[in-house]
């Protein structure tokens, strides 16, 4: 509820304008030989970091956008300046 | 009880006399009373029972800061009466009384509570292990505060307002209404939150000389007029602050007077700059018998006079610990109240223009002396007294103790956002070291105490929060900080925690009547740390919210663990800081829903309109619920739906067809213009998600349906999956800006016929064609032929503007063919007799493409699209384990089992998705997912139905579809 987002069109607003959209894992992988575990890996499971993580995010009472940011998953709070680690 | 009815602090209006009834009686109070000022007015000291011990409870804080004056008003339980004004003609009752607050028959429990020590329950009531459900029966039975019927309905209006601000003020005393106008001074938005319905904090009731010599109330109403007069400033009053999260997320509640058009209601305010205000409570005194009625703290008995007209006893004892005290207690003498002694714990560091006052008043003055014990139950009759260091004792008659230990910040909108305190040698107070991003403190909570000091650090802190804006105040706020340097800054505090007592009577929480002994025996037994202490003693747990306890728990933990090297640390405080009504969370519940276009045209015709989804759709078309005329009419002449809800989408731009490609299971290029295709898009786990129709309208165009639940995720949908490609294409949500009408039947051919200049035929405008032509020579629609009803059929898609033009038209040239529109059940049966799917239907979260029959939708060969969910089927080719989708027919024609009902045989097999007595096949039918292994045809199944006491149902797996199984009657 107390969460913020940074839409790259309409700015800075309130976290429930939003649809999160899981964590950055890069393009989908092709589909040709892909065995079951990978494609398993791709679509279920997460790192959970806990600390700054990039992220989707989908402005879906907004503008309708897909966009990535850097989140603090331990204080819930937008990062401007991603971490080395993540 | 006569009042002091010509203060000029007073915020009642004594000419205006309001009504309560209380034990059968009625009372007089008046307008600005709250509901325990009235009752305190007519005599009542006693106010309830506490919940363990059944001691008598009597105005204590008199701002909600624990449950001694909870009480059930109009059928409502647990009402802080203290701090609810009064309304006229109300009800107020005592609660966890048997008999009556005055007479409790529970009373006795007061003398059992050597029984009952810390961790009691935990402790005793397990061993052997029968006697806990016993038990648990009769703990229940006395435990708990209040007790509501179920029957109960609330009455009111609640509502929720999202105001917008730059600044918010937490707390309309001094501090925050000069934050307020600081911040206003640069034409921002502010917002100003105040518990109480007035504005004026801690100067508002107070006769003390601000700098200027004039009371410190005119310049507390100065100050308000101000803030009422600042067209920027808006103020929310009787609004206590529930939470303050995240990124300064502030949320509070407000009651609202009788002019006012809710009850309570949320408030939801998102700033820039906060500034929280909330000033100090009093700590409490801790001694023997510390919360009998008749002992109330200094604010408590000074605003009782000052604020309600009401002087607090006759006869009174003083014993504080801070210049608030000695204060009022001049204040209070010069109104009429008799002093036996002013007693402060303090040895020094008074204000001598205050000791003066005392010795004026010839008011007996004891330094380094403390309260010990009051004699009296349900009042008091005596006070003792003794030194802090317990040697030397004294007793005086009273009726009324003013007791206080000093005060102390609250914290609580500070701490529930992550900000910091750290105990203060200096001041004894919990102070704030560190806020988070934005937070700025100011007034008494900072620790200081001269008039001019609160206004000064309150304007800093506005002028800061405007600079959380984006402003450049920087001059401004080194100008405020200078002049807050020159001023006093924060006095030296009482830090006494408890009288020299042994503390089996000394209550250090009121609301869950813990002692101080019990205190003693969680941290003999173990527990070192207040949080945990906290939750074996369950001091601080209650209605108050820790307000009683909040500080003199860590306090009283630390002093007794002597560990010098361990700073005390208050427990953990959390939303709501202020106890609220579900009802106000739970809001006006609006009933936000969609109309199509040709919403009322239908409305006129019979429709009779459910809620389905976003939508409010005409669902029957007569009071038959089964729908037998308007299905009849599909099946033997002509019928027209209105199927608005559809989502429909443009999907445009040179990648267009890849997007299609991903997000669709079929392959999409194969789609020749003037064609439709239908086809289904999966989740990444092959599941089914949506199904709909693709037209190809020119190069790079397409426009495509999806069933109404997926309308508003689709263009979600299409953007996730395509995240990383950086593909030229636009997906454009047309669902709400088209209307759709669907005619359906044998004689649907005639009624278009009549109305287009185009040829419809057979040959030219075939089965799955798709085509562009305008009807009655004006309205330019997209028609499509399809056959979801399983008869000849036509969608035509129009502007919505358009639509209820359209519909008369057809409606007009169908009327030599009896057209009758029909309803969204009608189509429900027709469908489900042609077995053609509704997804979430006849699929649940785990259903794929497969398992409803839908696989050679997909398009195998098209892997370099990555179509979603082609990899997850893939895998699930083989699997043996999953439901499939069947249709049944049942063995009794007449009885179609409910939808949902459960497949079973020793165990549960499967479920029926739809079911329907069949008026065009004259048998009961329906379809189900069952385990693979039940779905060959013949298979006989058995259906339990909700509440059918045992009786099953029996139905045999029959081929799809069961209505035209060649499909010849929607290509005619
Ligand atoms: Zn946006």
């Amino acid at each position: 509820m107390s969460l913020t987002l940074t839409c790259p069109i309409c700015g800075k607003r309130n976290g429930y304008e939003f649809r999160y959209g899981g964590e950055d894992k890069g393009p989908r992988p092709a589909e040709e030989g892909l065995s079951p575990r990978s494609w398993c890996e791709y679509v279920h499971m997460n790192k959970c970091v806990a600390g700054v993580q990039k992220e989707w995010w989908f402005h879906r009472d907004g503008c309708g956008t897909w966009f990535t940011t850097h989140r603090n998953t331990l204080t819930n709070l937008e990062v401007e300046e991603p971490e080395a680690t993540s | 009880m006569n009042r002091l009815n010509n203060l000029p602090t007073l915020r009642i209006n004594p000419s205006e006399k309001l009504t309560l009834k209380y034990k059968g009686r009625t009372f007089q109070g008046v307008s600005g009373d709250t509901v325990a000022t009235a009752l305190f007015a007519n005599g009542v000291r006693v106010f309830a029972r506490s919940l363990k011990y059944h001691r008598p409870r009597g105005l204590y804080s008199l701002d909600g800061e624990c449950s001694n004056t909870c009480m059930e008003v109009d059928g409502l339980p647990n009402v802080r009466t203290e701090n609810t004004l009064l309304k006229d003609g109300v009800t107020v009752k005592e609660q966890n009384v048997v008999g009556s607050a005055d007479r409790d028959m529970m009373g006795f429990m007061d003398k059992l509570d050597w029984m009952m020590p810390a961790g009691f329950y935990y402790k005793t009531l397990h061993k052997p292990a029968w006697v806990w459900p016993l038990a648990m029966k009769q703990v229940r039975k006395t435990a708990g505060l209040g007790a509501i019927s179920p029957d109960f309905r609330i009455k009111g209006r609640y509502d929720e307002i999202y105001p917008k601000a730059d600044v918010c003020v937490i707390g309309g005393g001094a501090a925050g209404m000069s934050a307020a106008l600081a911040a206003a001074e640069s034409g921002r938005r502010v917002i100003l939150l105040e518990a109480r319905p007035w504005l004026g904090g801690c100067f508002d009731y107070r006769s003390a000389p601000y700098e200027d010599g004039r009371p410190l109330y005119e310049r507390a109403r100065e100050l308000a007029t101000q803030v009422r007069e600042t067209p920027n400033i808006r103020v929310f009053t009787q609004a206590p602050v529930i939470g303050v999260y995240n990124n300064n997320l502030i949320t509070a509640f407000q009651t609202g007077g009788p002019e006012d058009s809710f009850t309570e209601r949320y408030i939801q305010i998102r700033a820039a700059g906060l500034v929280v205000a909330a000033g100090c409570i009093e700590r409490p005194l801790l001694f023997d018998n510390n919360e009998r009625p008749g002992v109330m703290q200094v604010g408590c008995a000074h605003r009782l006079a000052r604020t309600y007209g009401l002087l607090p006893g006759t006869q009174a004892v003083f014993s504080v610990g801070h210049d608030l005290g000695l204060e009022a207690a001049i204040d209070l003498f010069d109104l009429g109240l008799k002093i036996s002694c002013v007693a402060d714990i303090r040895e020094d560091g008074q204000n001598p223009e205050l000791l003066l006052g005392l010795k004026e008043r010839k008011i007996a003055f004891l330094r380094g002396w403390v309260a010990t014990d009051v004699e009296g139950g349900k009042s008091i009759k005596k006070a003792h007294l003794s030194t802090v260091d317990g040697t030397i004792s004294k007793s005086f008659e009273c009726d009324v103790l003013i007791a206080s230990a000093g005060l102390t910040p609250v914290t609580g909108p500070v701490t529930v956002a992550q900000g910091k305190t750290a105990y203060d040698h200096h001041t004894g107070y919990f102070l704030v070291t560190e806020t988070p991003k934005g937070m700025h403190v100011a007034g008494r909570m900072t620790g200081l105490n001269h008039c001019r000091s609160i206004e000064a650090s309150g304007r800093l802190a506005g002028l800061q929060a405007v600079a959380d804006c984006g402003l450049d105040r920087a001059a401004d706020i080194d100008a405020a900080e200078k002049t807050l340097a020159m001023l006093p800054g924060p006095e030296r505090g009482a830090k006494l925690v408890t009288a020299p007592v042994k503390g089996r009577k000394t209550f250090i929480c009121f609301d869950e009547d813990t002692t101080i002994k019990n205190i003693k025996q969680a941290i003999e037994m173990g527990f070192d740390v207040p949080e945990l202490i906290k939750r074996f003693t369950s001091a601080g747990t209650g209605p108050g919210q820790g307000g009683i306890p909040g500080h003199n728990l860590p306090l009283y933990v630390a002093k007794y663990e002597a560990l010098d090297t361990k700073p005390p640390k208050p427990t953990t405080v959390r939303a709501p800081l202020t106890p609220t009504l579900i009802a106000a969370y739970a809001g006006a519940n609006h009933d936000m829903h969609k109309r199509t276009p040709a919403h009322h045209i239908q409305k006129a015709a019979g429709g009779v309109f459910r809620r389905i989804g976003v939508w409010r759709r005409a669902r029957y078309f007569s009071q038959d619920f089964t729908c037998r005329e308007e299905i009849l009419n599909v099946r033997n002449n002509v019928g027209m739906l209105d199927a608005s809800t559809l989502g429909k989408f443009r999907v445009h731009g040179p990648d267009a067809l890849k997007a299609l490609q991903r997000v669709y299971v079929s392959d999409i290029a194969k789609l020749k213009e003037g064609r439709v295709k239908y086809s289904a898009m999966c989740n990444d786990d092959g599941c089914v998600i949506d199904d709909g129709v693709i037209v190809k309208q020119g190069e790079n165009d397409y426009y495509l349906t999806t069933s109404t639940a997926r309308a508003g995720a689709t263009a979600e949908w299409f953007r996730y999956h395509t995240r990383y490609e950086g593909w030229n294409f636009a997906v454009v949500n047309l669902t709400d800006a088209m209307g759709v009408v669907n005619i359906s039947g044998p004689n649907a051919r005639k009624v278009l016929e009549k109305v287009v200049d185009a040829d419809i035929s057979n040959e030219a405008f075939p089965f799955s064609g798709y085509r562009e032509f305008t009807v009655a020579g004006a309205v330019p629609v997209r028609a499509m032929r399809l056959g979801f009803v399983g008869e000849l059929s036509y969608e035509l898609h129009v502007g919505a503007s358009y639509m209820p033009t359209l519909w008369k038209i057809i409606e007009e040239a169908g009327k030599e063919f009896g057209i009758q529109p029909f309803g969204v059940e009608a189509q429900n049966v027709l469908r489900m007799e042609k077995c053609h799917i509704i997804l979430g239907q006849e699929s649940e979260q785990r259903t794929n493409l497969l398992d409803v029959g839908l696989g050679f939708l997909w398009d195998r060969k098209k892997t370099d699209a990555k179509t979603v969910g082609a990899a997850a089927l893939k895998q699930t080719e083989g699997d043996t384990g999953r439901l499939t989708l069947v249709g049944f027919q049942m063995e009794d024609s007449a009885r179609a089992p409910r939808d949902g009902s459960i497949i079973v045989d020793n165990r549960v097999r499967g479920y029926v998705c739809t079911a329907r007595r069949s008026f065009s096949l004259n048998e009961a039918v329906g379809m189900a997912l069952v385990d693979s292994q039940l779905s060959d045809i013949g298979t006989r199944l058995e259906i339990f139905e909700d509440e059918c006491n045992g009786q099953r149902l029996y139905c045999k797996v029959v081929p799809k579809p069961f209505y035209d199984p060649e499909g010849k009657r929607m290509k005619m």
